[in-house]
């Protein structure tokens, strides 16, 4: 079976700490932005809650690439910058980049970052260097909850498929049947006195 | 250097394990990777059983090669604040300081010389340096906490002794609790080490409560969220004692063998009656009342069985269990009673209550937020009691390091002084005048109270201003002579974690690289000053050897404890035996003979002194506070560039409930403003805040505000009774305002 390289990222744990969007930025040297952003699912801002007191619920939602299975990017982009390995992550090529931002808008996860420095898109790129010898993605380190995994999702007998499968995760826009690599693990429910 | 996983080095680099010494509490275990000399990454270095840095650590490469680092000594050529500076070399920075410190030393006596440290990267090794520095110039150094971190420490010390700073070890249960009470406490934002502890436990099957005035994130993981009116923790924790009484669900072995519950309290005095209260000429010993001979006895007499109630006639003076006056000041605290002075219903203190007293072991975690009201020391007296009262207390062996912090007191003691009593000392001339102030890595003029007082009246009357820092901090602009320190990766230095069972470590903090321009580590800084000032032999070990000095305390918990070791990784302290408790009594005493004269032997509660309920409030009807955030670390990391993305402006978090009558919408500019001073920012509205209470996370300084700065509307009133037992704090959360649109 063709390996797909994904996420599986537990929302339980998962605490809104940051440390994913910052790591990013460190591991590829991402001054403006990042390939990982993380949202509150919650109030009208950012680290606010829904609801009013006492019922008040807030939860945190990284939000990568999600290296699809039909990344609707490329084909926005008029280049052919952005490719896709056999293992199902999504590359952009900058030397054929230029810069057009065509794939933002198309992108229904956002996912996408200009770099006016370098005049060329950025995104996730699964740490694919990392990956290819054998280290988790730099994120999944960082992740001081260690709420992040990397994995291959299409393998049932991986770490992450067995996740997915325990924890009954989803996927953002269905609908769109993009074929998104990151999986969520939703929050678990409260213990009631 | 051993690393516990691989790491991913690229070709040139060297990975180097090193540690951060900032005051957020844990010291996490940071892997450098160097290249040509220049940190181009970190990355989480390996703890058993956990490993992070979080998203400031990870951004601190981009602060210590931030482009507005100072890079040399400068003075000031205009006035104070004015921000006209001429650069000058360390020699004459020296030889300037050095004769201003003599200077004013022989006119106002040298106890007028001061050193302060702040939250800005200073380990073990930095400490020792400056405390004895400070004392080889017969000065004085003034003791860190009151910054709002010693209500709780004032508290724990009447409770628990003099032995640790936080007696969080006391009420955290680790290995499996069954509830976990979470305090004014947000780890997950503070403590990401205690929030993984925290959350093991609840992972193992705790529920978890959050009591909080704000909405933070460690309540959107809680599993019941009470949103407390600010300051009443200590009334919640009466209101639970109440319950538990009344069903008699109390742990009376406990209160009996562990606390001070049993000892007779004299009605006449207050004090504890004594063995030579009855026989002249007789010991100090507590004395009980014998169910057993109905008579008063020693309180370690053998099959003694102690009375906790009644009341006992002894020599003519009526006389009471220590107990039995707890039992008396929490029959005031019905439910309905505490439920309307915190806000939060009547049943559910209850069954709170009973949840408590019957699901244990119970965990508390008290935080600093907690005990930044004014009677924050009553709050975690409070809340401790009730601990005792349910027997939810632990003797989890946890030893703290005590490393050698008077290794450069070899040539005098400093004079030590509180925070807030160098306010009084700079503007009164007592206990002493105050004439001379080094500032290491401590943003005074932004994070101690009352702008405006240390602006316009403490500032003008220091006669020398030495500020050493990494940036021109808003401190740094009112100094007279500017030293550019350096970054935590260009020294070494031993940092211990703040502990408490979260994080017991001691790790070494390696220099990992050159010190960036001209700057230098404060060991250096106090090592080639003093030199100058022609102490020989002072300070002129090595970085190695002066690690080493730091480490050798010969105190059981350092044992085995050497730079060899260090290098190889994180160590953990020596395990000894210690007393339970270091009170006078050496039980838990929720009765204190020390705060007789405040009125404060037991843990009564008190209204916040700047509460809504004063008359105060009819002016400034809303309550204030500065809580911390994951973006910052105190006013550290508000200019990096990679933290400021993240969370770019400040913002006033105010409820609608709150907003709509002053015809505040979202994204307005508001003025918010007491008698001390103003500021002046965009409104956040959301129902993360307690209607009654709006807050601006901390951090900003003046120039990120549309105008005036936040510490403009705290106060740096003392509390007697912190004073009497430790350090007064600043209350920063015990402050009124009123907030009005700005046209």
């Amino acid at each position: 079976m063709a390996k797909k390289y994904g996420l599986v990222i537990d929302l339980e744990r998962c605490t809104g700490c940051q440390t994913c969007t910052i790591a990013c930025k460190v591991e590829s040297s991402m001054e403006i932005g990042s390939g990982m952003r993380v949202e509150t699912v919650g109030g009208p801002h950012r680290d606010t809650p829904a609801g009013r007191y006492p019922d008040l619920s807030m939860y945190y939602l990284p939000i990568a690439c999600m290296h699809c299975d039909q990344p609707l990017c490329r084909d926005a982009c008029p280049t052919e910058a952005i490719y896709q390995r056999s293992d199902g992550i999504v590359l952009i090529d900058e030397e054929k980049c230029n810069g057009c931002q065509e794939c933002l808008p198309a992108c229904p996860y956002q996912a996408l970052v200009y770099d006016p420095e370098r005049d060329v898109v950025r995104k996730c790129s699964l740490c694919f260097e990392r990956l290819d010898q054998g280290f988790e993605p730099f994120c999944a380190l960082c992740c001081g909850d260690q709420a992040i995994f990397g994995g291959d999702v299409a393998d049932p007998e991986s770490q992450v498929s067995q996740l997915i499968a325990q924890r009954n995760a989803y996927i953002l826009k269905p609908e769109l049947a993009t074929g998104p690599a990151i999986h969520y693990c939703p929050p678990k429910p409260r213990r009631r006195a | 250097m051993s690393f516990q996983r691989p790491v991913k080095e690229e070709p040139g680099e060297k990975v180097f394990r090193t540690t951060s010494p900032f005051t957020c509490g844990p010291g996490c275990g940071i892997l450098a990777h160097v290249k040509d000399g220049v940190v181009v990454k970190v990355e989480p270095g390996d703890f058993p059983g956990t490993s992070h840095v979080c998203a400031r650590g990870l951004s601190y490469v981009k602060l210590a090669y931030h482009p507005d680092r100072l890079k040399y000594p400068m003075k000031r050529s205009g006035d104070r604040g004015e921000g006209k500076w001429q650069r000058i070399s360390w020699e004459e920075a020296e030889d300037t300081i050095a004769l201003r410190l003599r200077e004013i030393g022989d006119r106002y006596g040298t106890s007028s010389l001061a050193w302060m440290i702040g939250g800005g990267v200073l380990g073990t090794l930095a400490t020792s340096a400056i405390m004895g520095f400070a004392g080889a110039c017969q000065g004085t150094f003034i003791l860190p906490l009151g910054i709002g971190d010693s209500a709780g420490p004032s508290g724990d010390r009447v409770s628990y002794g003099t032995s640790l700073a936080y007696g969080e070890r006391y009420t955290v249960n680790f290995d499996k609790p069954a509830l976990i009470l979470v305090w004014g406490n947000n780890p997950i934002e503070t403590d990401s080490f205690k929030w993984r502890r925290l959350r093991d436990g609840k992972e193992r099957g705790a529920r978890v409560v959050v009591i909080d005035p704000l909405f933070c994130t460690t309540a959107s993981k809680a599993d019941e969220y009470l949103q407390i009116r600010p300051g009443t923790d200590g009334a919640l924790a009466l209101g639970m004692m109440n319950v538990i009484l009344d069903r008699g669900l109390q742990d009376t072995s406990f209160m009996t063998d562990y606390t001070v519950g049993p000892f007779l309290v004299r009605s006449d005095n207050g004090l504890f009656l004594r063995e030579k209260d009855i026989s002249p000429g007789e010991s100090e010993k507590y004395i009980v009342w014998d169910a057993g001979t109905s008579a008063p006895q020693a309180y370690d007499m053998p099959k003694v069985a102690p009375a906790l109630t009644g009341v006992y006639t002894v020599k003519g003076v009526d006389c009471k269990p220590a107990f039995q006056l707890l039992v008396e000041l929490v029959e005031q605290y019905p439910p309905q009673r505490a439920s309307e002075i915190t806000g939060i219903p009547a049943d559910t203190i209850t069954r709170l209550a009973i949840e408590y007293a019957t699901n244990k072991p119970a965990s508390s975690f008290r935080g600093m937020g907690c005990q930044r009201t004014f009677h924050g020391d009553l709050s975690f007296r409070a809340i401790t009691t009730l601990a005792a009262l349910t027997g939810n207390i632990t003797f989890e062996g946890y030893n703290g390091f005590e490393p050698n912090f008077g290794a450069f007191m070899t040539r005098g003691i400093p004079n030590l002084l509180p925070i807030l009593n160098m306010y009084e000392a700079i503007l009164t001339d007592k206990p002493h005048p105050i004439k001379a102030l080094w500032l290491a890595r401590n943003n005074l003029v932004n994070q101690d109270p009352n702008f405006n007082k240390v602006t316009r009246e403490l500032i003008p009357r220091l006669e020398l201003i030495v500020v050493a820092d990494i940036f021109m901090s808003i401190t740094a602009r009112y100094a007279d002579i500017v030293l550019p320190a350096c970054s935590f990766f260009e020294c070494s230095d031993v940092v211990t974690g703040a502990g408490a069972g979260t994080q017991d470590y001691m790790q070494l903090q390696q220099k990992v690289i050159e010190p960036l321009y001209e700057s230098r580590s404060d060991f250096d800084i106090f090592a080639s000053l003093a030199k100058r000032m022609g102490m020989e032999g002072y300070m002129e070990e090595s970085a190695e050897e002066a690690v080493e000095l730091v480490l050798a305390s010969g105190h059981p918990t350092m044992k085995g404890i050497t730079l060899e070791k260090l290098k190889e990784g994180p160590v953990l302290p020596s395990r000894y035996s210690m007393p339970a408790f270091t009170t006078p009594s050496e039980r838990l005493e929720f009765y204190s003979e020390t705060l007789r004269e405040y009125g404060q032997e037991l843990p009564i509660y008190l209204e916040p002194l700047e509460s809504g309920r004063t008359p105060l409030a009819q002016k400034y009807p809303l309550s204030f506070s500065t809580a911390h955030t994951k973006y910052r670390i105190h006013s550290q990391f508000a200019n990096v560039p990679w933290t400021r993305e993240l969370d770019p402006e400040p913002a006033l978090d105010i409820n609608p409930a709150d907003a709509q009558p002053r015809g505040i919408q979202d994204g307005d500019l508001i003025r918010v403003y007491n008698d001390r001073g103003e500021v002046k920012l965009k409104a956040r509205l959301h129902q993360g805040v307690r209607p009654g209470l709006v807050n601006i996370f901390q951090g900003w300084s003046p120039w990120d505000y549309a105008e005036g700065t936040h510490q403009a509307l705290s106060h740096d009133i003392i509390n007697p009774a912190q004073q009497a037992v430790y350090e007064p704090n600043s209350a920063f959360y015990d402050i009124l305002v009123e907030v009005e649109r700005v046209e």
